[in-house]
């Protein structure tokens, strides 16, 4: 709660209401209703995805049009939470969905951990450091942000199985599911962290010198003057770089699939995978099983972009202010 | 001896992520090089060998672009993906960011956060609304509201059905892509707009300008560096983009090569279509296929590097002593 009162402590920056100046109120209301038409299936097909997890069959809308009732039940959702999938899914296999959850969470939550860590301490240094090759570097950090990440992908994976194969040879329990998670994490977070950089150099670049510089004469090391000074500065930055690269951990799909799912035969699901598999091994009139598992999984997000939304939008835009 | 710290000190701030950025960039795009001149196949380390031609894979492929028709399918897709796609995003975004602009505070929130919220979303649970919209059965969504409303009286299978294919395919994937991709337009341009000196819209009213007039005279005008840079920007990551893509062929909502972009085609080679069965999986072609989106993406990036004059906007510290 502590976080969401930072996060909210931000000025609100209203323009003046001006009748002069704001469109005819009918043309406000045509615009209005214009946007909501084209916004009209995205909305629907949340609410039927809702709607669908708590009934019988799979919501269509169609009901509404017929005037038939929806026969609600919420038994997808008790088989859901209490793991007991075996009498829904075809497949005989047995799936854990705490454990599931927890997978998820393991990876959303290295994730935001190592990409706050290194972005934290890379952003500062070009932010506030002068040294050979700065503008270069940043250079390759902006075109390494738009480079197609399905060419990492194949080398990354080639690494990966040649690790386990040989260096981790003999290596099993504990030791193979940590590299496991951890090649994963790292893997994932890489793909954040020129966006990232980016972002926490426009953080540190808006906090005035004049403090830093004087904790710098005052002969304080740059690494002291970094942890003392000006991290507490730029809280609210490292909040909203945090939240969002959880949320980036947190909805993967390609890396979780192809490593934890491919690289380990099925070994290790999150949610992501959980639905792929579901949509793909169940009856079509079981099919509000899976809407249930993606109400699940689309909470956090919403709950955490209800909670930040505006810290959200300014750390989005804030890397391309011109 | 203050040097020597110095150093020391760079070394600790930058280490982290330029260590990540060798072991997650450098060295697997050297690896996925290497690997698109040999003939790999199902990932067995076995088959890690350099092929008596180098190139064939490159070769192969250029071959297959005139006389495979599956791979025909899969250039098409890309190209049509990529600019009808590019064009909504890029229009979409200028649009809904100068309706929210015009729109009063509380109902302007209201829409960017919704329109938000397929960004948002995880990447399966939005395919798993798609899926539940164009499913090819009753329980469609689509199929189910135009069979009550008397359009249509079977289930069309929509993405699959060859009498419908391509459009109806392309139609699905550039749709199901413009709702995520309009947002990033929007935020970017809603934010520039925003920063227009206000007095410049009331000058603009007060000598009379239409709503229409102040748009194309006072708005977009403004925010000319901002459409070239969400258009460059918007090029390179759907280039790149797939993920969705590949659930929903996985899934059977789309037919697979109507629908395959070149990033899922180097995907699905690699690593297979999933969904069950033994396939076999080519990483040789699948890693020279993505050197070539390589090239085509980092040359794009390097042009925009230069038209969007990113040098100026990288500004040298202050703080230095």
């Amino acid at each position: 709660m502590a976080l969401a009162g930072l996060l909210r402590r931000r000025v609100r920056v209203s323009r003046p209401v001006d009748a002069e100046t704001y469109p005819k109120r009918r043309l406000t209301l045509v615009i209005a209703a214009a946007v909501l038409l084209a916004s009209l299936p995205m909305l629907t097909t949340y609410i039927l995805l809702v709607l669908s997890s708590f009934s019988e069959t799979l919501v269509t809308g169609a009901e509404f049009l017929e005037g038939k009732p929806i026969r609600f039940t919420l038994r997808y959702w008790e088989a859901l939470l209490s793991g007991r999938l075996s009498a829904i899914v075809m497949t005989p296999v047995t799936i854990n969905v705490w454990e599931t959850i927890l997978n998820t969470l393991i990876v959303a939550l290295g994730v935001s951990l190592v990409v706050t860590l290194a972005s934290t301490l890379a952003g500062y240094a070009f932010s506030r450091m002068r040294f050979r090759f700065r503008e270069r570097l940043m250079e390759l950090i902006i075109l390494l942000h738009a480079f197609p990440g399905v060419t990492l992908l194949i080398g990354v994976y080639l690494l990966y199985i040649w690790t386990l194969a040989s260096l981790l040879h003999g290596v099993g329990g504990a030791g193979r599911a940590f590299a496991v998670f951890a090649y994963t994490i790292l893997a994932r977070a890489s793909l954040e962290i020129p966006m990232s950089v980016w972002m926490m150099k426009g953080f540190f670049d808006k906090i005035p010198w004049e403090v830093e510089w004087s904790a710098l004469i005052d002969g304080a090391s740059r690494i002291r003057t970094w942890l003392e000074v000006m991290l507490p500065q730029v809280k609210p930055g490292i909040a909203a770089l945090a939240i969002f690269s959880f949320l980036a951990g947190w909805e993967d799909f390609i890396y979780v699939y192809v490593f934890l799912y491919l690289g380990t035969e099925g070994k290790y699901l999150t949610l992501a995978t959980l639905i792929d598999q579901l949509v793909g091994n169940l009856e079509t009139a079981e099919l509000p099983l899976a809407a249930a598992a993606g109400v699940l999984y689309l909470l956090p997000t919403i709950a955490f972009f209800a909670l930040t939304q505006r810290l959200l939008l300014e750390a989005y835009t804030g890397g391309v202010k011109a | 001896m203050k040097m020597a710290g110095r150093n020391a000190a760079l070394l600790f701030f930058l280490a982290p992520a330029f260590i990540l950025i060798a072991l997650f960039y450098l060295v697997p795009l050297a690896i996925t090089v290497y690997v698109s001149f040999t003939d790999m196949q199902n990932w067995s380390l076995y088959t890690l060998r350099l092929l008596p031609n180098p190139l064939f894979n490159y070769a192969r492929l250029f071959h297959m672009m005139l006389y495979d028709p599956d791979f025909v399918k899969v250039v098409y897709t890309t190209i049509v993906f990529t600019l009808v796609t590019l064009a909504f995003n890029v229009l979409g975004g200028l649009g809904l960011a100068i309706a929210v602009y015009l729109m009063e505070e509380r109902l302007s929130g209201f829409f960017r956060g919704l329109w938000l919220l397929p960004r948002m979303t995880p990447v399966a649970v939005y395919a798993l609304l798609w899926y539940y919209f164009f499913l090819g059965s009753r329980d469609g969504t689509l199929n189910a509201i135009l069979m009550a409303l008397g359009v249509i009286d079977k289930p069309v299978q929509w993405g699959t059905d060859p009498r419908l294919l391509p459009w109806s395919a392309w139609a699905i994937i550039i749709y199901v892509n413009v709702l995520v991709g309009v947002s990033f337009g929007m935020l970017i341009f809603y934010s520039a707009l925003r920063s227009i000196p206000w007095e410049q819209v009331i000058a603009a009213r007060v000598d009379g300008a239409s709503t229409l007039q102040l748009v194309r005279h006072i708005l977009i005008p403004s925010i000319r560096w901002h459409i070239m840079f969400v258009t460059v920007w918007q090029l390179l990551s759907l280039l790149t983009t797939y993920a969705h893509i590949f659930l929903l062929v996985e899934w059977g909502v789309v037919d697979r090569w109507w629908s395959s972009t070149w990033a899922l085609y180097v995907f699905t080679t690699a690593f297979g279509l999933g969904g069950g069965g033994p396939s076999s999986t080519y990483q040789g072609l699948a890693a020279a296929a993505a050197v070539i989106l390589a090239l085509v993406g980092a040359g794009l990036g390097l042009l925009a590097l230069r038209l969007l004059g990113f040098r100026r906007m990288i500004v040298p510290p202050k703080g230095e002593l």
